[in-house]
């Protein structure tokens, strides 16, 4: 009973992540050889891709995907939740907070129990939505340097330079958060390490879902939280 | 007994060789009646001949002089055949440039047309002797003191030239042209080449050789000529084998400048500190780049204030190994041309200007495209485009200052250079460049409060993000 699986991922979400993850490292990749381009790694990676402007190609239209891909997944969103199809599991509320606040106090020894969390964490929900309001940046900043006289024929020009310090600093800080937070929580994290194959393969273990989203399991199993709670100190 | 003789004889015939050499032995000779009764009155002073035109000639002969010439033997009626025996005629000449001509005729007398025109010096003069010029013979080889030239003494060699340089000569070309090859001392004095002697650069040219050399035209010998200075100046002779100019000549265009077209012949300078002049000798090719550049900023302080601190044409171009500006090779490498001066405080400062403008190039879309496509043409030989720098907004030759322009001009200066990369760009589009400015608060907010904001937010994720982990891994083994 304890190791069965439980479906947590559509392949919708499954094919959606894998193109996000591909296009992401692509846009990294030629992102950040740009932004860093005295090194001599980039130096090397921009040789080897063809010269700087098929990077700066690539670059861009690597972005339109990326583009389609986000607001697929905004549109699709904002839809569904609204249509009542999905529930609303990324909004954050109130119990965010608090549990970020007994975790850390959990960390520090204050606290016995870990927060019993939802379909969705709260680690997962601040870094879902900083990675979209992110990359919503990323595309209108994007596509201003895409098309800097034509913006500048609507707009101050100072928002060529302006785009391109949020540009260059967002992207950086999405490598960043993804890098370090996203990585360490679904690879190196001492709790799923080697990897976490719940996004790859749509399923997780009960025993996962235990620990982490007792809430959900809870509901989906139809019991009280406390019961889960219970099963939680076995 | 036989080799006494034998050696009597050989010495008999010694003397007499002697005393046959003699003759031509001008110290020796002795004057002729004739000339010891011409002196009688020529040897003193105040004998003055006046022409019609008021020229005077002194008639006073130094008989010591005149012993000890060439024609120290001969009568003096041999030569002023007028004045034979008795006759002491009176003669009318218009100046003393006819009388110089008319008397110098009588030389041919004995020195043949024929023989004297083996000479190259002399078939030149005499060339022109029949388009109607006048040499007379005495004006290089004296009258009475007259003596073969290789027989004199010269303290150097370029009195031996300019024994005839020194006079009014020409050399007449196949293209009709004409070339003074009078030299002026002075010049040569003033030169820095000064201490070289003629032969030094005139190579094949010496006491013995006077080669006869026949060019096209002037242009001809001015580019054979030029050849020399490579013997001493090799350094710079291959540096101008990479240039521009001698590409052109080598493909036929003979105006090229050589060396002599810049630095001039038996004038020759050292450019020195003196900037203007280095400017005035492109000028001579160039004297359409020359205007505009002389109203730049750039030349209108190099003109007006004599400043030195300017560029000036070679600062650019280089001086020996000119390349052509319309060159990618060239224009990448503006950046640098301009950064000489305008990343180097001690140079800039005192005007007011900012070193920050070669830095903020470089490190905007402009500058970081254009570091980008040297790299790639110089070490993995990827094709590369043209890229804005410095002279597709500022201008070239015709750099004018910022500040003496209203900035609404400048603006709509800028807008039109933007859109000859940028067809469509609107007059908002130059703001988008932040003229050579660090960001800041007053000249773009937008811009300064976006960084501060990224400056402060990364770190304080990344660190928080951090902490997170640390944490989680601590409980993590404190719970095991």
């Amino acid at each position: 009973m304890t190791d069965h699986k439980i479906k947590r991922f559509s392949t919708y979400r499954i094919a959606e992540h894998w193109v996000h993850m591909a296009i992401f490292i692509v846009l990294v990749v030629t992102g950040l050889s740009q932004k860093f381009h005295s090194l001599d790694v980039s130096m090397w990676l921009i040789f080897h891709l063809g010269g700087i402007d098929y990077v700066r190609l690539i670059h861009r239209y690597a972005g339109m995907v990326f583009l389609v891909i986000t607001a697929l997944h905004i549109i699709a969103g904002i839809v569904c939740v609204a249509a009542k199809k999905w529930p609303p599991s990324m909004v954050i509320n109130k119990k965010d907070f608090s549990d970020a606040i007994h975790n850390i106090r959990y960390y520090l020894g204050v606290e016995t129990q870990p927060a019993a969390c939802d379909r969705y964490s709260y680690k997962q929900k601040f870094e879902y939505w900083g990675v979209l309001i992110g990359s919503v940046i990323m595309i209108f900043s994007g596509l201003i340097l895409w098309f800097p006289v034509f913006v500048t024929r609507l707009l101050p020009g100072e928002i060529i330079p302006a785009s391109k310090v949020l540009h260059t600093n967002q992207g950086f800080l999405m490598f960043l958060i993804i890098a370090l937070w996203h990585i360490y929580n679904s690879i190196f994290s001492p709790e799923i390490f080697p990897i976490d194959k719940s996004i790859f393969t749509g399923s997780i273990s009960r025993d996962r879902m235990l620990r982490e989203h007792p809430v959900e399991l809870a509901r989906m199993e139809g019991r009280p939280i406390a019961m889960i709670d219970a099963m939680h100190d076995k | 007994m036989l080799s006494q003789n034998t050696h009597t004889g050989i010495m008999v015939a010694l003397l007499l060789l002697i005393f046959a050499a003699s003759p031509a032995e001008p110290q020796n000779s002795a004057l002729s009646d004739e000339a010891q009764k011409c002196l009688s009155c020529h040897s003193q002073h105040g004998l003055v001949k006046t022409f019609e035109n008021k020229d005077t000639l002194v008639a006073y002969v130094d008989s010591e002089k005149f012993k000890a010439s060439a024609h120290g033997s001969l009568k003096c009626s041999d030569c002023h055949v007028d004045f034979a025996g008795e006759k002491h005629p009176q003669r009318r000449f218009r100046s003393k440039e006819q009388y110089k001509t008319k008397s110098a005729m009588t030389c041919r007398k004995c020195h043949r047309y024929e023989q004297i025109k083996t000479k190259s010096i002399h078939s030149m003069l005499l060339s022109e002797e029949e388009s109607g010029m006048s040499h007379p013979c005495t004006n290089c080889h004296g009258s009475h003191s007259i003596m073969p030239v290789s027989r004199k003494t010269f303290k150097n060699e370029e009195q031996y030239c300019l024994k005839c340089h020194g006079h009014k000569l020409n050399m007449g070309f196949k293209s009709g042209e004409n070339l003074s090859l009078k030299i002026d001392l002075s010049l040569l004095q003033n030169s820095v080449h000064k201490r070289l002697s003629c032969s030094d650069c005139h190579f094949g040219f010496s006491h013995s050789q006077h080669p006869q050399r026949n060019f096209k035209s002037r242009r001809d010998l001015s580019i054979a000529n030029s050849e020399t200075c490579r013997r001493c100046h090799f350094d710079k002779y291959t540096k101008t084998m990479e240039s521009i100019h001698y590409a052109m000549l080598s493909q036929g265009y003979l105006n090229a400048p050589v060396c002599t077209d810049c630095h001039g012949s038996h004038s020759i300078l050292h450019f020195g500190k003196e900037r203007t002049i280095i400017a005035q000798r492109c000028r001579k090719c160039h004297t359409g780049i020359f205007e505009v550049y002389s109203k730049s900023v750039h030349g209108k302080a190099l003109f007006d204030e004599h400043n030195q601190d300017v560029p000036v044409c070679i600062d650019c171009h280089t001086a020996h190994d000119i390349k052509n500006p319309l060159t990618l090779d060239y224009r990448e490498k503006i950046p640098d041309m301009c950064s000489n001066c305008h990343a180097n405080e001690a140079v800039v400062r005192k005007y007011g200007l900012s070193t920050n403008v070669v830095k903020t190039y470089l490190s905007d879309f402009h500058g970081v495209t254009l570091s980008f496509y040297r790299k790639q043409r110089e070490e993995f030989n990827k094709p590369a485009r043209q890229i804005a720098v410095c002279t597709d907004c500022h201008g070239t030759h015709n750099i004018i200052s910022t500040r003496s322009t209203d900035p609404a001009t400048v603006k709509a200066n800028l807008v039109r250079r933007c859109q000859q990369c940028h067809k469509d760009a609107a007059k908002n589009f130059p703001d988008a460049w932040l003229s050579h400015y660090e960001p800041t608060l007053a000249n773009a907010p937008l811009v300064f409060i976006a960084t501060m904001i990224y400056k402060i937010f990364i770190p304080i994720m990344v660190i928080g993000i951090t902490l997170q982990i640390l944490l989680h891994i601590w409980r993590y083994a404190v719970n095991r």
